[in-house]
């Protein structure tokens, strides 16, 4: 591990995991993990199905709570203050979950209105990610009629429409054709820098491709936390530590 | 509040651009609307007691068809977990489709007084009775439509949800019955457990607040564990 995963300087760390464990019975689905991420960086959490990645972003979301450990969102406690650290997190759950009878504004703006804008304020923010995640030609359909490509970019759409600091991906490219895929990590990239984005995968390309760091998980833990930058052959690393 | 105003938006719209919220109106309103004819032209008589019995009957068996898919069509569909990650509280979300549940069932009734309406244009029925009746009718679909919430909060599966949730009401039902085995007091808390011994007396004219508190504590105590089934994840 070529960087330390002792507590960050709170300047730049904008979310912080401290020694997360969660349990379900005898099954450890994440043990001791910790690392830090700092603001307006992209960190990819790579590992095989069944590595805890999914398990750990839904702790951070607040969905999980840890069997062990503390988990802190802009400096809120993911438990103890989770209504504060949900408000600057944007979650895309890998499964799309949307509600297909309502139409794509209607729900961007329910979303928005459900994490906290105003209701004069949600308007222009439903505008702006529209615009945003191109969704202009498709904004007054029903949900249940789009393509698995347009559902995903209502996916991220809903995760950004409140702004928030944090957009949390879970496997973002499952599913899609190549040049969705193309536009997705795009878009992830356009993203990076104006918001912290964390994002899990099993596909080492994605990760090479979209993530400033990279944690590597197996097995509910954490064996590596290293910057891309640092790392020319991703694939060697993986498979000496996997 | 917010928040709340926010679910109980999205769950009023849900319901009732539901298929399912305009078939149970139909089945409510032609098994009512025949009973009231009949009963009116072979009696002669200007009381709905007859009516409010019939439509306790259909409540308890058309509201978990209402509220099936409240939790159940969520975890299905996996929105739940979009909900929950939200800065929401658990509470506001089972409350929002709590009163959404309730907004129809009090809809089915307001459009029933329509019969009440009919009697007292063409005789002078005896109104105590009449309030009554409608006051145990909203209190018994809240407590059905709160059954049905914590049974649905517990299953992904809508038709399971429904089936507990009807289980429930007939069993509630039929409480009383088990009085005749059991040895006091639990043969006093067997027919205080039952939801007919509490409606009869509305139905009668007679407004015990013991009776609305037994819709109202049993109504808390469901929406208390759906809560506590949705926080338990």
């Amino acid at each position: 591990m070529n960087e330390s995963l002792s507590p960050s300087d709170p300047t730049t760390a904008i979310v912080s995991i401290e020694r997360v464990s969660k349990r379900y019975g005898r099954v450890a689905a994440v043990s001791d993990v910790s690392l830090e991420v700092r603001r307006g960086e992209v960190l990819g959490l790579l590992g095989p199905n069944g590595s805890g990645k999914t398990t750990l972003l839904r702790m951070l979301t607040g969905y999980l709570a840890p069997t062990a450990g503390r988990l802190t969102v802009a400096g809120f406690d993911t438990e103890r203050e989770a209504m504060q650290a949900r408000r600057h997190i944007g979650y895309v759950p890998e499964s799309l979950p949307l509600y297909g009878h309502m139409r794509v504004r209607e729900f961007l703006s329910f979303i928005a209105r459900l994490r906290g804008l105003s209701r004069r304020a949600a308007p222009a923010a439903v505008d702006e990610v529209i615009e945003r995640v191109r969704l202009g030609d498709m904004a007054a359909a029903p949900i249940r009629t789009l393509s698995r490509g347009y559902r995903q970019r209502v996916a991220i759409g809903q995760g950004l429409v409140h702004r928030p600091d944090i957009l949390v991906l879970d496997e973002p490219t499952n599913g899609l054709d190549p040049r969705q895929i193309i536009e997705t990590r795009a878009l992830i990239r356009g993203l990076a820098g104006e918001r912290t984005i964390i994002m899990s995968s099993h596909i080492l390309g994605e990760v090479e491709k979209t993530a400033d760091r990279v944690a590597i998980l197996l097995r509910g833990r954490l064996l590596d936390l290293r910057a891309m930058a640092d790392t020319p052959d991703l694939e060697a690393l993986f498979l000496s530590l996997t | 509040m917010s928040a709340l105003a926010v679910l109980l938006h999205k769950e009023l719209h849900a319901t009732f651009t539901s298929a399912v919220a305009y078939a149970v109106a139909a089945v409510f309103f032609l098994v009512t609307g025949y009973t009231f004819s009949l009963t009116l032209f072979f009696t002669k008589v200007a009381n709905l007691t007859y009516i409010f019995h019939q439509m306790y009957v259909l409540l308890i068996l058309l509201v978990p068809i209402i509220t099936m898919r409240a939790f159940a069509e969520e975890r299905k569909a996996d929105t739940l977990e979009l909900l929950l990650t939200s800065p929401v509280r658990e509470v506001w979300i089972v409350v929002a489709k709590f009163l959404a549940a309730l907004t129809l069932v009090a809809g089915l009734l307001a459009g029933s007084s329509a019969y009440a309406v009919i009697l007292g244009l063409y005789g002078e029925p005896d109104w105590a009775p009449i309030y009554g009746g409608y006051l145990a009718l909203l209190l018994l679909g809240g407590l059905l439509v709160a059954i049905g919430i914590f049974t649905s909060s517990l299953t992904e599966n809508q038709v399971v949800a429904a089936t507990c949730a009807l289980g429930l009401g007939l069993m509630l039902w039929f409480a009383d019955a088990a009085s005749y085995m059991l040895p006091a007091p639990l043969d006093v808390v067997a027919i205080n457990l039952s939801l007919i011994g509490h409606f009869t007396t509305f139905v009668g004219g007679s407004m015990f607040l013991s009776d609305a508190g037994y819709y109202l504590t049993l109504s808390l105590l469901a929406l208390f564990l759906a809560t506590r089934v949705v926080m338990d994840r």
